[in-house]
């Protein structure tokens, strides 16, 4: 897709592999807004709906980086690293405004800090593939 | 359970060895992957038989979206690492593996929690 001169490809080599868990992770978080907002929505809206914003911000990464959009990927992951920190450190300082966990909450921990660490991978890989001559 | 852990863990270390070796997958991780996928089916089944039969974990949608969600895994990582055709598939397919070992294992828990 739309690959400029100069750039390689998102989908070819480590980029499959950031694809993969990226995947992953739109497929966990997903799964589970799905269920939160669907069973028990009252019990903690803004949580639940915090979860599904990261699901679909994995599911827009996952898409972009597959088909090779790099800047929607960009925005997605930026959007994703700014979401961490600032889901993480809120759960932190108060947790009682998240009742239930989600993906983000304390930086990702209930995922053993894979949110947390993904986000800078993707934009470490965004940069890397971007500079780098084709081949 | 236990079998499909030993799966998914040799298939996510065989895997990451194709990686380092810098060698594509080969037969040994399809069969690998079709064995944790068979696996997967009949631990599926015997779950939702036992759901019909009326037992049911403390949180049966969590329960049924990881369900669906483990057996797709293998699948998914197959795919995707058979049309990559350098080093990295057998990192792919690792990817995929390793997830349902923890799946797995969260499935697990889901289930003994049960509501009854």
């Amino acid at each position: 897709m739309a690959e400029r001169a100069g750039e390689r490809a998102t989908t070819a080599g480590p980029g499959r592999v950031l694809v993969a868990v990226y995947g992953v992770f739109a497929l966990a978080a997903g799964a589970r807004a799905v269920v939160q907002l669907s069973t028990r929505f009252a019990e903690a809206p803004v949580a639940y709906l915090l979860s599904a914003l990261a699901a679909a911000v994995y599911v827009v990464a996952t898409v972009a980086l597959a088909r090779g959009g790099r800047r929607t990927a960009l925005a997605a992951i930026g959007f994703e690293l700014v979401g961490v920190l600032v889901v993480g450190t809120l759960s932190l300082l108060q947790p009682a405004a998240f009742p239930d966990e989600t993906v983000w909450s304390a930086y990702g921990r209930g995922y053993l800090f894979v949110p947390l660490v993904l986000p800078v991978l993707g934009l470490l890989f965004l940069r890397r593939t971007a500079r780098r001559p084709p081949g | 359970m236990v079998a499909v852990t030993v799966t998914a863990v040799l298939l996510t270390l065989a895997g990451i060895a194709s990686t380092l070796a810098r060698r594509r997958i080969g037969l040994l991780h399809l069969a690998g992957a079709a064995l944790l996928e068979a696996l997967l089916l009949v631990q599926g089944g015997l779950a939702v038989v036992r759901l019909a039969q009326g037992e049911t974990p403390a949180d049966t949608p969590t329960f049924l979206g990881y369900l669906a969600g483990i057996v797709l895994l293998p699948v998914a990582g197959v795919l995707w690492a058979r049309t990559e055709p350098t080093r990295w598939a057998g990192t792919v397919l690792a990817v995929a593996a390793g997830a349902v070992g923890v799946m797995i294992w969260r499935l697990q828990q889901l289930w003994e929690a049960s509501g009854g």
